[in-house]
């Protein structure tokens, strides 16, 4: 018997034949004793084996199991899985709301300072072009910008105190 | 439901609990599917250390995929396919960090099953099922695993040969000689332990 009749006896007991060739292999094993023995035998052990899955029991109490896969899902989740019994979407809650809270105060403190303080742009246009404009830094600052766009100059005033004379005196350089 | 008691509750509320992030009603998941799952894994890897440690990779896995159960299939087979890809790495490890065993060369070079004499006469007539579970658990543990992985699957999990060949990631023909040759060996051993006793 060929590996290739072997293998078509044995898929002709699981059922995995078309029905021609399922006909053909059943009336080949009636008049071939060899076929014939060699399906009973492969039946015989399929049978066994159907009937007769071991049965297995986990050699580790419920609570020993539990422990090592509850704590490797909270190893990998440790927000999901921060208490026990909490929803993730209770999880998301605890946080979600007090953030849009504080983004809510933030977004009302910036519309208050923008209406309180609204900052006037220099004006930047051609008709402005022959207006020198001065740039006072802040108030503890020691430099001024003085800029001609006509004359094409710009001037930056620095100032400092002596010991004798606490007034600031202007210097300019181009 | 925190702190609830589901020993009452079915699958598919404790499935749907447990996706709400309930761990106590996964837990009740564990504690009811627990032992087919590590059947499983046993049943495949033959060492009781690798399976507890496969099932609880398994079950960990479940957590994070529950997901994708569509509950097209019942949790317990769901959950065994999870397992039974586990155990198909594991091994693939294994095989990779160890010569390939006589069988697989046997398997290979055209095979001794085809030398083996027919097993006349039914090894396995007339035992208590208990009795022939213990003599089944043996043979398996005889077999190779590539061939034990292909009987497992086809007899216990009841695949088709197609299905076989997907999930372990071979052709069709091969799953059809290694399920041929455990078939052969199965019976060779079944009939040597009948003799013994």
């Amino acid at each position: 018997m060929t590996q290739e009749q072997q293998l078509k006896l044995q898929a002709f007991l699981d059922g995995e034949l078309a029905e021609s060739e399922a006909r053909e292999t059943l009336a080949w094993t009636q008049r071939d004793g060899a076929a014939a023995a060699l399906l009973s035998e492969l039946k015989n052990t399929r049978q066994a084996m159907v009937q007769a899955e071991p049965h297995l029991c986990v050699p580790e109490t419920r609570e020993f199991f539990w422990s090592k896969i509850e704590r490797e899902i909270r190893r990998q989740e440790p927000a999901a899985a921060a208490a026990p019994g909490v929803s993730r979407l209770a999880t998301l809650r605890d946080w979600l709301l007090p953030a849009v809270a504080a983004g809510a105060l933030l977004l009302v403190a910036a519309g208050l300072l923008a209406h309180f303080n609204v900052p006037k742009p220099a004006p930047e246009t051609a008709a402005d072009a022959d207006t020198p404009t001065v740039e006072t830094t802040l108030a503890n600052s020691d430099a001024t910008t003085y800029r001609d766009a006509s004359e094409g100059t710009t001037l930056v005033l620095f100032s400092y105190a002596t010991d004798d004379n606490p007034v600031k005196k202007p210097t300019a350089i181009n | 439901m925190s702190g609830q008691n589901y020993s009452t509750t079915d699958d598919e509320m404790l499935v749907q609990a447990a996706r709400r992030g309930e761990l106590a009603a996964f837990e009740e998941l564990v504690f009811r599917h627990r032992d087919p799952i590590y059947a499983r894994a046993f049943s495949m890897t033959r060492n009781e250390q690798d399976a507890v440690d496969l099932s609880q990779e398994a079950w960990v896995k479940g957590w994070q995929r529950l997901e994708q159960f569509q509950g097209d299939a019942s949790f317990t087979t769901w959950m065994t396919r999870i397992v039974i890809n586990l155990c198909l790495d594991h091994l693939r490890k294994q095989k990779r960090q160890r010569a390939d065993s006589i069988e697989a060369m046997d398997e290979e070079s055209g095979g001794v099953e085809r030398q083996m004499p027919v097993v006349t006469v039914n090894p396995t007539a007339g035992l208590e099922r208990a009795e022939l579970r213990v003599k089944i658990d043996e043979a398996l543990g005889r077999l190779s695993a590539e061939h034990r992985t292909v009987l497992v699957l086809h007899e216990f999990e009841e695949m088709d040969y197609k299905a076989i060949a997907k999930t372990v990631g071979c052709s069709i023909g091969t799953v059809m000689s290694r399920l041929f040759y455990a078939r052969r060996k199965m019976a060779a051993l079944l009939a040597d332990m009948r003799k013994i006793t």
